[in-house]
């Protein structure tokens, strides 16, 4: 499976992206990542795991243009078709002023489809995200796990290269989060996407990915490029076999020792 | 899958960034200063100009320096001071009497459910009416001196002070009370550790939104009868056309007016201290 | 009565309770000789002077000025106002620099321009017109400026990610968000405009509701200053029902509060 990805196109290459600010108050130089190279190819389905604040949020901000890099190269493919890329945030970003059929057709309109043509190719989308039947709804009127389906739906229908999710699932219950894990899968395998997930649940990208990178605490840098070997198609009882667990053992290693707690070995390197 | 040659494209390249120098960046961290100033200033000179050029009539608009000269020589005036005093009389007198009623008062209506219904409908009347137009019943009842003006000022802060703290009283988490209940706490002990901390926000509020309308009541009682204050002043000073005596009178409320509020938003601040800071909307 | 309706009703009864108690002990201080008629009037004396006054036609040039100048003032407050609150808001610079003045302004109790004003405009509607839009303008900017700059900066993200446009970013962030603020600007500056009509009426007029009551006040007459004010209260709370309705028209998308 690795070797079939690895003759496919890049996707994405990002090399030596480094972030720094300066906090506002103090005015002092703050470095959020430290370096960063990745390649992901075309199909992809790439998580970044790493402790909270590390700047894995902000590498996707990069990616996304939304924050300039101080230093380095982040490049997308540009197919011509669609948008280069489209993100999904962690919650709250859908416009509650919006129906959800106005929010999902959102990217269209951006490229000055009209209105009426935006909607008709939104539809497909809300179907594939399960949401027919609430396409007239508020946000408000929805629950967390249905709008992050809408926030999904919203980003496929601009048809992009590659799709950023930036902690989708991270403000849900344990349970609906399974159970988007599960939609997401299944989504992914119909809608043929190159994704780059974040999240801080370590199980969550060893069930959703091809590959997990870990990062470090700030200021943030790749520690690993773990491919995972687990075969797919994949559902929720794939967690529970010894090879998921080897996978999250070997990932919360190379986390704890970030957080400067031990897991049962090795103390020296916090 | 498909070309084998991926043509990428560069995401915003960093060294097409523009470097600033040090003193571009100097503005832009005091920008919010520098503009205020810009604003400030500007205005001061454009007025200034405008009526030394003719383009603003200086009759009736006066300009800057006019102003400030008008100013030095009210102060040396005994009458400008006694008008300051009573109007910082009303003022002082109405708004403390308007405190030290309304906020017991609000706190005991607001503790006992069932007089805080019968007081509702009068709190909510007073509350829609606008106080100011009581003026003249007040001067019926109380003449035209300094009394009817401090009642006015009273009513102006009275209601605005009240209506909030009632509705914090009555806002209390009901799970502080439980807590404080399951603990066994008095009544007294209720009021002091729960009522009276989760109301304070409300009554500075109130306190805060009371000044406003205490100034308001000042100024329009005066001008509507009276024979000394600033409000009188700034009346003189348009019967005489004197534009820029009458600018003096009225930058003495605004300067009090913005005092009076960045003062109370302070305590407001210090009170809230372990209320999470919400940005300024 | 079965004690739950009771409950259920408990603060309409004794607000019911609490409102005709003050109204029957006043009626009754005053015929029981306790204060004086002129002074204190009295719930029924207030309703025969509104039977009067409506009747005899008396009080409709005054209603009708009254309303003429809140209406025209007020409406070219709303019409200068958002659009200037808007732009103070987007051209962040531009609002930065006129912040000091407006909040000045905002701070001065503006009720002291009115002898300036009439000083420039005379005691006819003119003067009227310039205080209430003066009143009402700078509530109406302000708010809408503070609402323009309250947008939540993940929606403002959301629209960049997907590359809209400046104006598509206005259109469809900006100014949902700043709706409310604009809703409230209006609100307050509604009842600020109405302190302004009266006011300047009271200093400087022949006609208008203000002029009625502050007549009648030097007429010792307080029974008809009473139903003035009390006209002023009923406009007002009639105003708030309107910009209520209006507020429910546009928070459709928002959960209903209670």
């Amino acid at each position: 499976m690795t070797d079939s990805i690895m003759d496919r196109p890049l996707a994405l290459r990002a090399e030596g992206v480094r972030m720094e600010y300066r906090d506002p108050s103090t005015q002092e130089r703050l470095v959020a990542i430290e370096r960063i190279d990745c390649e992901i190819r075309e199909g992809e389905f790439v998580s970044i795991v790493g402790p909270s604040g590390c700047g894995k949020s902000t590498f996707l901000k990069v990616v996304n243009g939304l924050l300039p890099a101080t230093d380095g190269e982040i490049e997308i493919r540009a197919s011509g078709k669609g948008q280069d890329h489209a993100m999904v945030f962690q919650d709250s970003s859908l416009f509650p002023w919006y129906t959800v059929i106005r929010n999902v057709a959102y990217g269209l309109a951006c490229q000055g489809v009209n209105k009426k043509e935006a909607a008709e190719r939104a539809m497909p989308f809300i179907k594939l995200v399960g949401l027919e039947g609430f396409e007239h709804k508020y946000p408000y009127q929805l629950s967390g796990g249905m709008q992050q389906r809408a926030n999904l739906a919203r980003a496929l229908t601009v048809d992009p290269e590659i799709l950023l999710m930036d902690e989708p699932f991270a403000a849900l219950d344990a349970q609906t989060r399974e159970l988007m894990q599960v939609e997401l899968i299944r989504i992914w395998s119909q809608a043929r996407k190159t994704v780059l997930f974040i999240t801080h649940q370590i199980d969550e990208a060893i069930f959703l990915s091809d590959r997990v990178l870990v990062m470090s605490a700030r200021p943030g840098r790749i520690l690993a490029d773990i491919p995972i070997h687990l075969p797919r198609p994949r559902d929720l009882d794939i967690k529970r076999t010894p090879e998921f667990t080897a996978y999250e053992d070997q990932i919360w290693r190379l986390i704890a020792k970030q957080l400067s707690v031990t897991p049962s070995v090795d103390s020296s390197a916090a | 899958m498909t070309s084998a040659n991926p043509a990428l494209r560069p995401v915003r390249n960093p060294r097409d960034r523009k470097q600033r120098s040090s003193y571009e960046r100097w503005l832009r961290r005091n920008e919010n200063i520098t503009l205020s100033l810009v604003g400030i200033a500007g205005f001061l000179l454009i007025w200034e100009l405008g009526s030394r050029i003719g383009f603003i009539d200086e009759f009736f608009f006066s300009k800057p320096t006019s102003i400030i000269a008008a100013a030095i020589r009210e102060v040396q005036i005994a009458r400008f001071w006694t008008d300051v005093r009573v109007s910082v009389f009303e003022f002082v007198v109405g708004y403390l009497a308007a405190v030290a009623l309304a906020v017991p008062l609000g706190l005991i209506i607001g503790w006992y459910r069932r007089l805080s219904y019968m007081v509702d409908p009068w709190l909510n009347l007073f509350n829609s009416l606008p106080r100011i137009a009581l003026i003249p019943l007040l001067v019926l009842w109380l003449g035209l001196g300094v009394e009817s003006k401090i009642a006015v000022v009273f009513l102006g802060a009275f209601f605005s002070i009240i209506i909030p703290t009632v509705q914090g009283v009555r806002t209390v988490d009901r799970r502080f009370l439980d807590v404080a209940h399951s603990f066994g706490a008095s009544q007294s002990r209720l009021f002091t550790s729960v009522v009276a901390p989760a109301t304070l926000p409300f009554i500075t509020t109130g306190l805060r939104l009371g000044v406003g309308r205490a100034l308001i009541g000042v100024i329009v009682g005066e001008l509507y009868s009276q024979t000394q204050g600033l409000g009188v002043m700034i009346i003189r000073a348009s019967e005489n056309i004197q534009p820029d005596r009458m600018f003096f009178a009225i930058s003495i409320f605004t300067f009090s007016g913005i005092l009076a509020v960045v003062a109370l938003r302070r305590v407001e601040r210090r009170l809230d201290r372990w209320r999470p800071k919400l940005e300024e909307g | 009565m079965p004690r739950r309706v009771v409950l259920r009703h408990e603060p309409l009864i004794f607000g019911i309770i609490g409102f005709v108690l003050v109204l029957v002990a006043w009626e009754a201080a005053v015929d029981m000789g306790l204060a004086k008629a002129s002074l204190l009037s009295s719930p029924t004396r207030i309703w025969n002077a509104g039977a009067t006054d409506f009747g005899n036609g008396i009080l409709w040039p005054h209603l009708a000025t009254s309303l003429l100048e809140w209406c025209v003032g007020f409406a070219l407050a709303i019409v200068v106002g958002i659009p200037l609150g808007l732009a103070l808001g987007v051209f962040r610079r531009l609002g930065k620099i006129v912040d000091p003045l407006l909040s000045a302004l905002y701070a001065t109790p503006t009720v002291a321009l009115v002898p300036l004003v009439i000083l420039l405009f005379g005691i006819g509607v003119n003067a009227k017109f310039a205080i209430v839009f003066i009143e009402a303008v700078i509530t109406i900017t302000v708010s809408t400026m503070n609402g323009t700059r309250s947008a939540d900066r993940r929606h403002l993200e959301t629209a960049r990610s997907f590359g809209a446009s400046k104006w598509l970013v206005f259109t469809s962030v900006t100014l949902p968000s700043t709706v409310p603020f604009i809703i409230t600007g209006v609100r307050i500056g509604a009842g600020r405009a109405i302190v302004a009509v009266i006011v300047a009426e009271f200093i400087a007029a022949n006609v208008g509701i203000g002029f009625y009551i502050s007549l009648n006040g030097s007429l010792l007459n307080a029974s008809r200053v009473m139903l003035g004010v009390l006209l002023i209260g009923a406009f007002g709370v009639g105003i708030g029902i309107i910009i209520g309705r209006l507020q429910r028209h546009f928070d459709r998308w928002r959960p209903a509060i209670n």
